[in-house]
């Protein structure tokens, strides 16, 4: 656990580190600038949870200040959930105004009284490690429900638990199973074009037209990961699945969601894998994803927008 | 000459040697923006006075540091003038006891 503690101020950097330290807070980071601020919280480890858990931030600073600064890190989802506590000489009600609009969650005036800011630092921490603490309780429970909670269809989760019983029922039956991959062409850019909420919006579009194709319980449609799905046909052979996946194919283009920057056409579109498998003893499923995932790398290199078959796993 | 006697936190008392070489070097500053009538220069100065004088115990500083920042800000040049050298005797005096 740390504390950021930017301004410009030597003295006030000084200060403040003494204060917290007096208290027990030992990791404190000082920082002179907003812009140098940004270079230490952009080389924490990126592990979603960042190491500093406070940031004491002055108001009044040259060139990017204390409220464009707190308005740019709350901007940055990697940064946005570090609680800001604006410190300002100023007791302007307008810079305060200012300074919550810009996400700050709480302020302190200078000069710094003690007993002030150990109370208000407690508090935000406090604060911090309960949303801390809920946020995982969510992702905890997310990941125990089998739906993406983006598009709405089936989950990785689910995707692996239906494979693995529709690979057992196909055992049993001596009976084949095929996988289709869908990946949408061009999605970085896309979302480099539209922003990132067009792309979610992308994302859900194209969820609910793959879901539309397959509607009897032997078939799962699923976000595989990113901005790629997938379709498990239990009892079905490639030839099928060429048949499903291509209608999805021409159902995506259909959608005709504009893609001004996809050099093959201006609407979005997929690229579509598909493989399929009669499993025995000695093969996985893990190769029949491979073969699928290996037949949408040839559709990729052939320049998107259509269907590749691999030729069939040896089962 | 009056003598301020200040009490200063034992914590604090590491910082405080370096604290009050930083005003020395801000009196210099200060006095040569005086004599340019840099007056941005002035209200900055005198603002980072305001923000960190109370903070490590010497209230008056900041009282000082407002005041200049606000001279600076009204562009009285001899009001600036009388405080730069109220806050230079104030430092020259200023007897720090640590508790
Ligand atoms: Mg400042």
């Amino acid at each position: 656990m740390s504390i950021l503690v930017v301004d410009d101020s030597f003295d006030s950097r000084l200060l403040v580190r003494a204060l917290l330290k007096d208290q027990g807070y030992s990791d404190i980071i000082l920082a002179e600038s907003a812009a140098v601020a940004l270079e230490i919280l952009r080389s924490q480890p990126t592990d979603g949870h960042s190491k500093v858990d406070l940031i004491l931030m002055d108001l009044v600073m040259p060139e990017l200040d204390g409220i464009e600064a707190c308005r740019m890190f709350k901007q940055d989802e990697a940064l946005q959930d570090i609680p800001i506590i604006m410190v300002t000489a100023s007791s302007e009600v307008e810079n305060l105004e200012r300074a919550f609009a810009a996400g700050a969650m709480d302020f302190i005036t200078k000069p710094l009284k003690r007993v002030e800011l150990l109370a208000r630092v407690r508090s935000v921490l406090k604060l911090k490690s309960e949303m801390d603490q809920r946020k995982s309780r969510e992702e905890e429970l997310r990941s125990l429900t089998s739906l993406d909670g983006l598009t709405g269809i089936a989950n990785r989760r689910c995707f692996d638990e239906f494979l693995e019983d529709a690979w057992h029922q196909a055992l049993g039956n001596h009976q084949p199973l095929a996988l289709i991959m869908l990946d949408i062409d061009f999605f970085k850019m896309y979302n480099d074009a539209y922003g990132h909420q067009a792309g979610d919006e992308c994302l859900r579009k194209v969820a609910k037209t793959i879901q539309s194709i397959v509607n009897c319980p032997f078939e799962l449609a699923a976000r595989y990961g990113g901005e790629e799905f997938s379709v498990i046909l239990a009892s079905s052979d490639a030839q099928y699945a060429a048949q499903v996946g291509e209608k999805a194919r021409i159902a995506v283009v259909g959608l005709n969601v504009p893609h001004c920057r996809s050099p093959i056409l201006p609407v979005v579109t997929v690229s579509v894998g598909v493989a399929s498998i009669v499993p025995s003893l000695q093969s996985t499923a893990q190769e029949l994803i491979k073969a699928a995932d290996d037949a949408l790398y040839y559709a990729k290199q052939n320049g998107r927008n259509q269907i590749r078959i691999a030729s069939e796993v040896k089962g | 000459m009056t003598v301020y006697r200040i009490q200063i936190d034992q914590e604090l008392a590491d910082l405080i040697p370096g604290f009050m070489e930083n005003r020395n070097s801000d009196i210099i500053q200060l006095t040569a923006a005086l004599q340019q009538e840099d007056y941005a220069k002035i209200m900055v100065v005198g603002h980072t006075l305001k923000g960190i004088g109370g903070g490590y115990g010497f209230p008056v500083i900041t009282d000082l540091g407002a005041a200049i920042e606000q001279a600076a800000k009204d562009q009285d040049i001899d009001k600036a003038y009388e405080l730069v050298a109220e806050l230079k005797a104030y430092l020259q005096s200023v007897e720090i006891v640590y508790e």
